[in-house]
């Protein structure tokens, strides 16, 4: 969406369940260091379009393709240069953090392991618990520890699937800068899940809403808010536009919006 | 392969045992008693008949190993749903054959352990010495291992399709097999039907040649390589079979909820 070269493309992707359509024909990109915001209401899609992305959940039909490799094909090689970080999958509770990470760092095959461990410990200040049991950290360190394992093996593309989930906003703001930082610092690309509007005004480039489904609106934040809500506005307002586009029903037929909001 | 991804899944069990004090009793714990109870036994019996007695704590010990191999993959697989880990490692770039390979290695370096740890006390409480039985039986030990690490990838095959609820038929399958294993008699006290039956299971023919190599001092080779087929035709099933249950899993969305 952006014009550097796609990292991630998604193309006419689709995956059924038995009794519903759970990703209904979806095309999407994300450019070279883009953070885009995946969002949609529960149920949506999302986290269906992101278990087909990391090879979890089997598509039905299209097209993957990272690095412009399609993923289906080149998996091993394609998802070294992948992760991924989801509030709802912790690490293994009974191990240290450093414990973790290590294995993670071989299972991703890391070079020099143990330093790249610790590095990514200190980068994300948590140097400090490198001993701790996982179930003896707090809520906000955990998912602290889902990033780390989330950075091991540097990756290009980070698909995050609501990462802050039941979080506090003290941890969730600490949890933004630190993506911005990455972000920032290792030109990394981003799909990023949330609930939390906010969130994704704060770090999104573009932003892709799924509903159904079905992609049913897309630009970036200030795009979107003045395409749903007002053409004049001056500030995003993604909580709006959520509110507005989740209340609208597909017209199955016309592949059109019938608007049955408010 | 990549010696890496196996070597991460090796540290990953490494780290789990550490932490886990009845991962010790798996073990080391459950082996010993075992042993203990059935040596006072073999002493027992061996009143009678002293070979008698020494089958006895050789096919417990090697029924160990059996039951060891087989629960213990199924196990270790199953701590993945149970840490809710599965997805962070089937998301990485591990392939099927690396994640079943490294679960074949965890679970056959433990059973050496408790297997070391049999035969030492063994010999020391008991005088029994399972070499004495001639190295060639190794043989029939290697095609033991093989049969119980098709039933565990089995068995981990059923837990990617049925999660939890397929978990206890880890430790109810060995269990299942045991009357037919020959293990502690011979298949010929077997009703007719069930001696038919058996003869498909690998097990009862490593039980077998080894009663023959025991009574003969020959080696059996005829069991040797029944038993190899077998176990051939198996572990490629149970491959076959777990590929095909993760497959359906990931089609049916169910792994990501396992």
């Amino acid at each position: 969406m952006t014009g550097n070269a796609p990292i991630l493309e998604v193309k006419n992707l689709v995956k059924n369940f038995a009794t519903y359509c759970a990703v209904d024909d979806i095309s999407f990109s994300v450019g070279e260091g883009e953070i885009l915001g995946f969002l949609g209401p529960n149920g949506a899609g999302k986290s269906t379009t992101i278990n087909c992305l990391l090879g979890v959940v089997e598509k039905d039909n299209g097209q993957i393709k990272m690095f412009g490799l399609d993923v289906a094909k080149h998996r091993v090689s394609v998802m070294q240069n992948v992760n991924y970080c989801s509030a709802e999958y912790v690490l293994p509770w009974n191990l240290t953090l450093y414990e973790n990470l290590l294995v993670y760092a071989k299972l991703y095959e890391v070079k020099k392991a143990k330093q790249r461990v610790l590095e990514v410990l200190e980068e994300l200040e948590m140097t400090d618990m490198r001993n701790t049991i996982i179930r003896s950290l707090s809520l906000g360190q955990r998912a602290r520890a889902n990033f780390c394992k989330a950075l091991i093996n540097r990756p290009k593309l980070l698909l995050l699937d609501e990462p802050m989930a039941s979080m506090d906003p003290d941890v969730v703001d600490r949890g933004i800068n630190l993506i911005k930082k990455i972000q920032k610092e290792e030109k990394m690309t981003i799909l990023y899940t949330s609930h939390n509007m906010w969130e994704i005004e704060q770090v999104a480039d573009n932003v892709v809403f799924i509903n159904h489904g079905k992609i049913i609106a897309q630009g970036s934040p200030l795009e979107l808010t003045r395409q749903e809500l007002a053409l004049e506005a001056k500030e995003p307002n993604l909580r709006e536009v959520f509110i507005q586009l989740s209340r609208k029903k597909l017209s199955r037929d016309s592949g059109g919006d019938k608007d049955v909001s408010r | 392969m990549s010696r890496d991804r196996i070597y991460a899944m090796l540290l990953r069990h490494y780290f789990l045992t550490t932490h886990h004090l009845e991962r010790f009793a798996d073990l080391l714990i459950f082996p010993i008693v075992g042993l203990v109870m059935w040596g006072f036994l073999a002493n027992y019996i061996q009143v009678q008949s002293s070979s008698l007695a020494a089958f006895f704590l050789g096919g417990m010990i090697l029924w160990v190993i059996f039951e060891r191999v087989g629960t213990s993959i199924g196990i270790d697989f199953m701590y993945e749903l149970w840490e809710k880990n599965l997805v962070n490692i089937l998301a990485s770039p591990i392939t099927t054959v690396e994640l079943i390979f490294s679960l074949v290695l965890v679970s056959v370096t433990k059973v050496l352990i408790s297997f070391a740890a049999m035969v030492v006390l063994a010999i020391l409480f008991y005088g029994f010495n399972i070499f004495s039985l001639g190295f060639m039986l190794i043989l029939f030990w290697i095609n033991l291992i093989l049969f119980a690490v098709s039933l565990g990838v089995f068995s981990i095959g059923l837990i990617t399709r049925w999660g939890h609820s397929a978990g206890p038929l880890t430790w109810v399958l060995p269990f299942m097999i045991q009357p037919f294993a020959a293990v502690f008699y011979p298949v010929r006290v077997l009703p007719q039907f069930f001696q038919k039956l058996v003869w498909f299971l690998p097990i009862s023919h490593v039980f077998e040649g080894m009663r023959y190599t025991f009574e003969t001092k020959m080696f059996n080779s005829g069991e040797f390589f029944i038993s190899l087929g077998l176990n051939v035709i198996y572990f490629s099933m149970a491959v076959a079979f777990f590929t095909y249950m993760l497959r359906g899993s990931r089609r049916k969305g169910t792994l990501a909820k396992l």
